[in-house]
């Protein structure tokens, strides 16, 4: 989307652009969120109060991160369907060495650490076992989320925190730590895929990875980098998960998995790769986070949230066909 | 790039405008007043026994009351999101049952700063961490898992003859509410009883039970028993012994006292169940708001009854469900007929 | 049938002077002998043609000499040292560049963007270098308009561009960093009447400031009219050379068809 086709001969009058299905396409994410505003906004007066609209960028901010870890592997082509395991794999590791009286912030180190060798064990396999991303990955996710449970035993690790509980409920003005982390990872993640050689080569392998090999970018290293991403952000995600909900659990939630591939989807980064933008998904995980707040703010059962979720990310599925 | 970059940036401010138009426009009505409603956030709604609390708070409000539930139990921060969500509607008590000691804590500080009641019911909410967070609690209710194996316990220790072997399946390995059963049923048969063996059933999942039970059975011939964690495993599980021809020789206990628990318990299929009343827990969750609204100081903790249902007053439980046969005590219930 | 041509046959034995000589290059796909102990040398600052039937081996050769197949078996001497190139990195570096048949695009990103891949100029230092998108962007603009009749927009994605666009943004990829050798697989297929003359002026500018061409055609006219030397290949093998001052298009369609072996 931040990337949309930038040609000057694009420059249509307002109307002919209001007629063009591309443009709708192209922003599908943001006019799905302002249109989600407006209806809870108007149906629900709590909606856009100062209180729920923090509520709702803390809890966007998880999915925020786990979105961005997923962007750039699909920018490659690629699918992370470990990023949920391996966040729970790295939120037991983080609880069991807190537990074990490590200092908190070096075990939420060690946490990030050990997620992110498990990204690297899924870009060493797609790399240079050449075995497919899906299978790679699903593999991933079964095996982390069965090294949670070994590690763990099955129990919870409460993790109850001065430091990890601040960080959950404190903030910057208006802004609580859970907004300005997804923040600061959102930034550096959008200027690292178009400010630098990395972003271009990760885009390029996505778009043509034979034609990149051609021009010498070692795709294999791009694609270990992009899963090493995906691991270190979800080891992020396990911090503020545990920061969140006060212990490491070995359940792994599923639902983290298809709302980042979801919220991916919905800013518009084609599944395809070659096409990458970070704002996008973004946009995808405030409207996906939107869709929930408002349900629960209207009382509207939690059977039809699910719902609803798959309705918006096919419709922006089937918008998304008629992107430029 | 630069002329294109600023297009884009206007058509950006234009949504952005167009964003803050509508909130305008709705911040101009006022939020209604909800001080004097309940709202309640469960664990689950996809299962009978969470539906049977649900139930118990719908019918135990006097007035209007919203209750919400979490996707799952693994849904732990989706529940904390709703938990927030329904804070900022400024209600005047609050109902939780937690999927965990602590993941409601975060959304907890919020409520704490209204400075409204919360009734803790089913899952305890962690001390220590609702301590840090500064979170209050005005009440808690619940069953006593613990209690609930034993009374299973001492039931099978009664009816086999002394060393039998016994089997024990609890529901997803770790889970709280599972490990409180399985311990105090070793405790009760403790030097009367053998148990042969433990196994954890992922997703407390009836069809995965029924394989295991099987299984434990082909391994140990001369098994006379199963305490079984839930219900809706121990159905499974009874089948299995069904299957296995040896309904006369295996008894099955499970806990909960669900509808079908209840039905197979007459009918035979199981030797007994511990009955909790998660809609006497519901029911009495928001009789404990109504008695904070009514400035009364309610007791810290509250024991839901329990109760033991066999062949003998199946019949009677059945009829009385999803409440209790018996009589049990309320101490809200007394606090409000003051 | 088959006649002997009494013309100057070229030997496989490479001057001092060849700045690159690939001796018996072999390469198999499974089953396929795509090259069978090849043996060619191009002559420096010269424009040498490479031509053969579909499927003679011509692209894989070009991908083994570009760095993208290793050879199963052979050796490379490239300006005056025997090399090896692991990767295409490896092959940019020592200078060569290459327009692949299939061009090697980036379908979704910009002009610029292509003409710059993996040679992005950057600003900073280390971890901390960010794209240099303006300077590029005017490089770029300089890049193509040595070349095109109608110069691609250069921010606009390559997916938009028309077939000729393409091929030109691709040789002007490979044309624009002063490299040694520039080796063109098919660069004029696409192209249409004009936009085939500027592509041959190129490459009669690129051997003007003295770079080596290796140029693949199936255009026999085109062939005369540029190359100094050309190399014929025919199901894999090397089936005979030409200075093309001694020979003509008839007896290289006669070399291409296996009418005549020399
Ligand atoms: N990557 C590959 N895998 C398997 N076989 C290949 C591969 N690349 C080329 N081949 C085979 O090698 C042989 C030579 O192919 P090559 O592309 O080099 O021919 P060419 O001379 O360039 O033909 P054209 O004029 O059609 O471009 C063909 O039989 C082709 O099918
Ligand atoms: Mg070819």
């Amino acid at each position: 989307m931040a990337e949309a086709v930038a040609v000057g001969a694009d420059r249509e009058s307002l109307g002919g652009r209001l007629r063009d299905i591309g443009f709708w396409a192209d922003w599908a994410a943001v006019i799905g969120l302002v249109a989600l505003v407006i209806v809870f906004g108007l149906a629900s007066p709590s909606f856009l109060t100062l209180g729920n609209i923090q509520a709702m960028l803390v809890s966007a901010a998880i999915l925020i991160v786990l979105a961005v870890g997923q962007t750039f592997v699909i920018a490659t082509s690629g699918i992370d369907l470990s990023i949920a395991s391996i966040m729970t794999f790295g939120a037991v590791v983080l609880g069991l060495l807190y537990a074990a009286g490590w200092p908190i912030l070096l075990a939420c180190l060690v946490g990030v650490v050990a997620a992110g060798l498990a990204g690297v064990i899924n870009g060493t396999l797609v790399a240079k076992g050449r075995i497919p991303d899906f299978v790679v990955t699903l593999g991933m996710f079964s095996a982390a989320s069965g090294a949670a449970l070994i590690l763990s035993d099955g129990k919870p690790t409460q993790v109850v925190d001065g430091f990890l509980l601040a960080l959950a409920s404190g903030s910057v003005g208006p802004f609580g730590y859970f907004i300005v982390v997804a923040a600061v990872v959102v930034v550096v993640a959008h200027v690292a895929l178009f400010h630098t050689r990395f972003g271009v080569h990760v885009l390029a392998t996505g778009g043509n990875a034979e034609g990149a090999r051609a021009m010498g970018i070692r795709t294999g290293r791009v694609r270990l980098a992009v899963y090493l991403i995906s691991g270190v952000l979800a080891g992020v995600g396990a911090i503020l998960l545990v920061s969140r909900v006060g212990a490491a659990e070995p359940a792994i939630n599923t639902t983290y998995l298809l709302n980042a591939i979801a919220a991916v989807v919905l800013g518009g980064v084609s599944l395809q790769g070659g096409r990458g933008n970070i704002l996008g998904p973004v946009v995808g995980a405030l409207l996906l986070t939107a869709l929930t707040n408002g349900l629960t703010l209207l009382g509207i059962s939690q059977y039809y949230q699910p719902l609803a979720v798959g309705v918006v990310v096919v419709m922006a599925a089937l918008l998304m066909r008629y992107q430029r | 790039m630069a002329s294109a970059r600023s297009w884009r940036a206007r058509r950006f401010r234009r949504g952005v405008a167009g964003l803050a138009l509508a909130a305008v426009a709705v911040a101009a009505c006022a939020p209604p007043d909800r001080s004097a409603e309940v709202a309640a956030i469960i664990k689950g709604l996809d299962n009978p026994f969470f539906q049977a609390m649900g139930q118990g708070i719908e019918d135990g409000a006097t007035g209007p009351v919203t209750v919400q539930a979490a996707q799952s139990t693994a849904d732990t921060t989706g529940q904390a999101d709703k938990l927030s969500a329904v804070a900022v509607q400024g209600f005047g008590c609050y109902i939780i049952n937690p999927i965990s000691g602590t993941n409601l804590v975060q959304s907890l500080s919020l409520i704490a700063k209204q400075g409204k009641p919360v009734i803790n019911i089913d899952s305890p909410v962690n001390a220590e961490a609702a301590r840090l967070a500064g979170a209050t609690l005005a009440s808690y209710v619940g069953t006593d898992n613990t209690h609930a194996g034993q009374v299973a316990g001492d039931f099978l220790a009664g009816r086999l003859p002394a060393g039998a072997k016994v089997a024990l399946i609890g529901g997803t390995a770790g889970d709280v509410t599972s490990r409180a059963r399985l311990d105090g049923f070793r405790a009760a048969v403790d030097g009367k009883l053998t148990v042969s063996q433990t196994v954890d059933v992922n997703e407390w999942s009836r069809s995965e039970a029924l394989t295991r039970a099987e299984e434990i059975m082909r391994a140990n011939p001369d098994l006379a028993g199963f305490f079984v964690a839930n219900d809706d495993m121990g159905l499974g599980v009874s089948r299995a012994v069904q299957n296995a021809g040896k309904s006369d020789q295996v008894r099955v206990v499970s806990v909960d006292g669900v509808e079908d628990g209840l039905r197979a318990v007459k009918s035979g299929q199981l030797a007994a169940t511990v009955a909790q009343y998660p809609y006497t827990i519901g029911e009495m969750g928001v009789e404990a708001c109504r008695a904070a609204a009514a400035g009364h100081t309610l007791p810290a903790t509250v024991n839901a009854p329990v109760a033991l249902v066999t062949q003998d007053n199946a019949a009677d439980a059945l009829s009385a469900f999803p409440k209790p046969f018996e009589q049990y005590d309320d101490p809200y219930r007394q606090l409000l007929q003051q | 049938m088959t006649q002997q041509s009494g013309t100057a046959v070229l030997s496989t034995e490479a001057t001092a002077d060849a700045l690159l000589v690939a001796t018996g290059i072999s390469k198999s796909f499974g089953n396929v002998r795509a090259l069978q102990d090849v043996s060619v040398w191009l002559p420096r600052g010269q424009i040498t043609a490479l031509i053969g039937d579909n499927g003679a081996g011509k692209s894989t050769l070009v991908r083994v000499l570009s760095g993208v197949h290793p050879a199963d078996e052979g050796s490379l001497t490239f300006d005056g040292s025997p090399v090896r190139f692991a990767s295409p990195e490896d092959a940019r570096t020592a200078g060569i560049e290459t327009v692949h048949q299939n061009l090697a695009l980036i379908d979704d990103l910009t002009v610029w963007q292509n003409l710059f891949l993996n040679r992005e100029l950057v600003r900073g230092f280390g971890p901390l270098s960010f794209l240099d998108r303006k300077r590029m962007q005017e490089q770029a603009e300089k890049m193509l308009s040595r070349l095109s009749v109608n110069v691609p927009p250069i921010r606009s994605k390559v997916r938009r561009l028309s077939g000729g666009q393409r091929q030109a943004v691709a040789i002007s990829r490979a044309a624009g960093w002063g490299s040694k050798l520039v080796i063109m697989d098919e660069p004029t297929a696409a192209l249409g009447v004009q936009e085939t003359a500027r592509v041959e002026e190129l490459v009669k500018g690129l051997r003007a400031d003295g770079m080596t061409v290796l140029l693949i055609s199936h255009n026999f006219d085109q062939v005369m009219r540029l190359a100094d030397q050309v190399w014929v290949m025919r199901a894999g093998r090397l089936a005979a050379g030409r200075r093309t001052q001694d020979t003509d298009g008839e007896e290289l369609v006669g070399l291409v068809t296996g009418a005549i072996t020399s």
